[in-house]
């Protein structure tokens, strides 16, 4: 890749020349001014939101999360451009960003503890995580998206997806500071009321504010789905592999297992789990994740028993490889791209799920805020014409599970054509 | 001069569900330090499998029924599971640990597919360095990646390719990556399976050119499997010639080009053109090999051979030296 490539993301084309803009294509621009649009009315909603905080400093904190996120930023610039001119080597430049990164952590632990005493620690977390999260967004359209770029309309798929589910992301991390109401206090309005200037969303059926809810309550979803798709993929891929590769017996057994897991509908065998392990998110989690587990061994077993039959892994046997490197340097790079493809989409899978879950009332209990428990009380109302408890969790729970498939669909058109290779 | 290879009554077998077939049947040959030997006959008659029971990678219903197969080596070969003395060495009795630090430092293997033979999520570099640290675990990464940009810059790639991936090479290019990462362990016994069957004419030449060279440069002892006798003419020292598993003649190259002892192999270069006699009729051999699993009793060329005898339908030929100085498996000659 050359220079020119190199430093042109976005937003951030440091050589705006006369032809570089008149050579843009039209999806460019849709790309460009959907990207901004979008950008600024969540940043626009964010400082509305922030300014009648409830916690009196929700603007501060968005703009603390802004300012990491720029320094995040601007250091990486700085160690890329480092290392242009040649004045670091990679790795070096590498260790300086990570000492950079933690800088701004101390620093931050240091200014929340000096603003908040009383909840120093809520504080410095909200702003780390937000700030980071900010900063991989940015970093992302600034590092990645050339690289995303060469693979045309997947890789703005990709793009998209990624930066819809870190903003949600970014959303729940500094929920508590910027919400207008805390999300479990009652009778904040009249039960059931519609959308007003004092509740913009309405209330629910206990008169808590609806807007904060939905603000917050995407963690123990995104908990949820982190959780049971890294389970998944842990038992998953070591299982299809290992039984794939050794073949005979282990397979068969392993196999017989996994088939039959994947022959109970998914919802009706996560709801039994559930109700066995009782609520939790580890056991919303677990139960999730044994659901999703067949697919992952499944498409790893078919991989690896092609794959192993290719004349490279042959290759390898003859020049005297040993077994465990001709199964995690040959087998293994070239199964994970189906399983990485399909650990993305069971993101939104999982999401589902546990919406479902909330639904059938296997969820969490009244004093926390979630999407799913939102959505089954709206479902009872909804009679009645109080359409907004059940419209806007319900496009929350959309809008994430848009934003895993859009990127693991992208995901998928990327890597395939490296496999076919 | 001693033998790098001594094979002796090498029987191989697949076991189908039809019965077992011999594709490798009591084959017994040496090979001298420093010479080529091509390897040759028409599809199936197991010249590959012959190949592979050396490297003891027989594809899988296939297995090593008989025989023995003996390697030179020149050093004592460190091993986990029992050193391996330097001298002559059966490879049939080897366990599988080392089988594996044979295989690449001692016996190099290269495919007729350079397409597919090189990992497409690894870069060039990386296969040097995984090769060379399989055999030697306390090399650094930087000297066995040197060490593979060497080997690759004496066959004419550039050394800073090496950061490159497979797809970025071409065939002809993948097929040198391969023959260097055959040879960067200075192996003394090269066996090329058919090494230029998938490249154009050009490359083809090219690339024999240089394992040509690199023969002398490494003192590499060659087999080369392959159904193109044109090959043969211009590379190998000897060539075996095998018909069903067996082999029917065994001689230097200009005896096997200018007076073929064999039926079976003076119509094999009967049907083979050549551009200097435009006018050549090309003759073909009629009727099929026999079937492996079904062997005929005598001489598995009889019912093909246009001088088959009475005496071939009912007694295999054992292999006799031939006029010419060669070996050859054939009644014409038995009867001194």
């Amino acid at each position: 890749m050359d220079r020119t490539k190199l430093i042109s993301g976005v937003f951030f084309q440091l050589i705006p020349t006369k032809e570089t803009f008149e050579n843009r294509s039209g999806k460019w621009w849709f790309a460009l001014l959907a990207l901004v649009g979008l950008a600024l009315i969540y940043i626009s909603g964010l400082i509305l939101v922030a300014v009648g905080s409830n916690s009196g400093i929700g603007l501060q904190v968005v703009a603390g999360t802004f300012v990491i996120g720029l320094l995040v930023l601007v250091s990486s610039a700085w160690r890329r451009w480092m290392v242009e001119q040649e004045f670091l080597t990679k790795k070096r430049a590498f260790i300086w960003f990570i000492g950079f990164c933690v800088i701004i952590v101390i620093a931050v632990s240091v200014a929340s503890f000096a603003v908040l005493p009383a909840a120093a620690l809520d504080l410095w977390f909200a702003l780390v995580s937000g700030g980071f999260t900010l900063g991989f967004a940015c970093l992302l359209l600034y590092d990645f998206y050339p690289v995303l770029k060469e693979r045309g309309n997947p890789g703005l798929a990709v793009t998209a997806g990624i930066l819809l589910v870190l903003s949600i992301v970014y959303m729940t991390f500094i929920s508590y500071w910027i919400v207008p109401h805390d999300p479990f206090t009652l009778d904040v309005g009249l039960p059931l009321a519609p959308p007003s200037s004092r509740t913009p969303l309405g209330t629910t059926e206990l008169g808590q504010d609806l807007l904060s809810r939905t603000i917050a309550g995407g963690a123990i979803m995104l908990q949820v789905a982190v959780v049971s798709v890294i389970v998944c993929f842990i038992i998953g891929v070591p299982t299809g592999l290992a039984a794939a590769y050794r073949g005979g017996m282990v397979d068969r057994v392993v196999s017989l297992v996994m088939d039959s897991i994947f022959a109970f509908p998914g919802l009706v065998l996560a709801i039994a789990i559930a109700a066995m392990l009782g609520p939790g998110i580890i056991n919303m989690a677990i139960s999730i994740a044994v659901v999703y587990v067949p697919s992952y061994y499944r498409v790893i077993r078919s991989q690896v028993l092609s794959i192993k039959e290719l004349p490279y892994v042959e290759a390898a046997v003859v020049m005297g490889a040993r077994d465990w490197e001709i199964l995690f340097q040959y087998i293994l790079p070239n199964a994970l791209p189906s399983a990485i493809v399909v650990l993305s989409i069971n993101f939104a899978d999982a999401i589902l799920t546990a919406a479902g879950l909330t639904f059938v009332g296997l969820g969490f209990p009244i004093d926390i805020a979630d999407w799913g428990y939102d959505l089954t009380a709206g479902w009872g109302v909804l009679i009645i014409g109080k359409w907004w408890l059940m419209v806007f969790p319900g496009i929350m729970i959309v809008l994430l599970a848009l934003g895993f498939t859009l990127a693991g669909e992208g995901l998928s058109e990327i890597l395939t054509p490296k496999l076919r290779e | 001069m001693t033998n790098a290879l001594r094979i002796q009554d090498l029987t191989v077998e697949y076991k189908t569900r039809r019965g077992v077939a011999r594709a490798v049947d009591r084959i017994r040959l040496s090979l001298e330090e420093n010479r080529t030997l091509g390897l040759a006959g028409e599809s199936g008659c197991g010249k590959s499998t012959l190949g592979r029971a050396i490297m003891r990678l027989v594809p899988y219903p296939g297995q090593i029924a008989d025989g023995n197969i003996y390697i030179n080596i020149d050093e004592d070969i460190p091993c986990k599971e029992g050193d391996i003395p330097k001298g002559e060495v059966d490879i049939t009795e080897l366990n599988e640990e080392q089988m594996r630090v044979l295989r690449g430092k001692e016996i190099a293997y290269i495919f007729q597919d350079p397409m597919t033979s090189l990992n497409p999520m690894l870069t060039i570099g990386s296969h040097f360095v995984q090769m060379i640290r399989a055999h030697d675990p306390e090399i650094e990464k930087e000297e066995a990646l040197d060490r593979g940009k060497e080997v690759l810059e004496g066959l004419g790639i550039l050394p800073e390719r090496v950061t490159d991936y497979p797809h970025q090479f071409s065939g002809g290019m993948r097929q040198r990556v391969m023959i260097g990462l055959g040879l960067v362990l200075r192996p003394r016994l090269l066996i090329s399976d058919e090494p230029t069957t998938s490249l154009d004419v050009i490359v083809e030449a090219q690339i024999l050119e240089q394992m040509a060279e690199l023969k002398k440069k490494f003192n590499l002892t060659m087999i080369l499997i392959t159904h193109n006798l044109g090959v043969l003419a211009q590379t190998a020292d000897d060539i075996a010639i095998m018909y069903c598993g067996r082999l029917v003649e065994l001689a230097s190259v200009e005896n096997v080009f200018e007076a073929p002892q064999h039926p079976y192999a003076q119509a094999l270069l009967l049907s083979v053109p050549d551009v200097t006699k435009p006018d050549k009729k090309l003759v073909w051999i009629p009727g099929a090999p026999p079937d492996l699993v079904d062997p005929i009793p005598g001489c598995m060329f009889n019912p093909r051979c246009p001088m088959a005898m009475d005496i071939c339908k009912t007694q295999v030929p054992p292999l006799i030296e031939s006029e010419t100085g060669g070996l050859v498996a054939c009644h014409l000659y038995g009867g001194k």
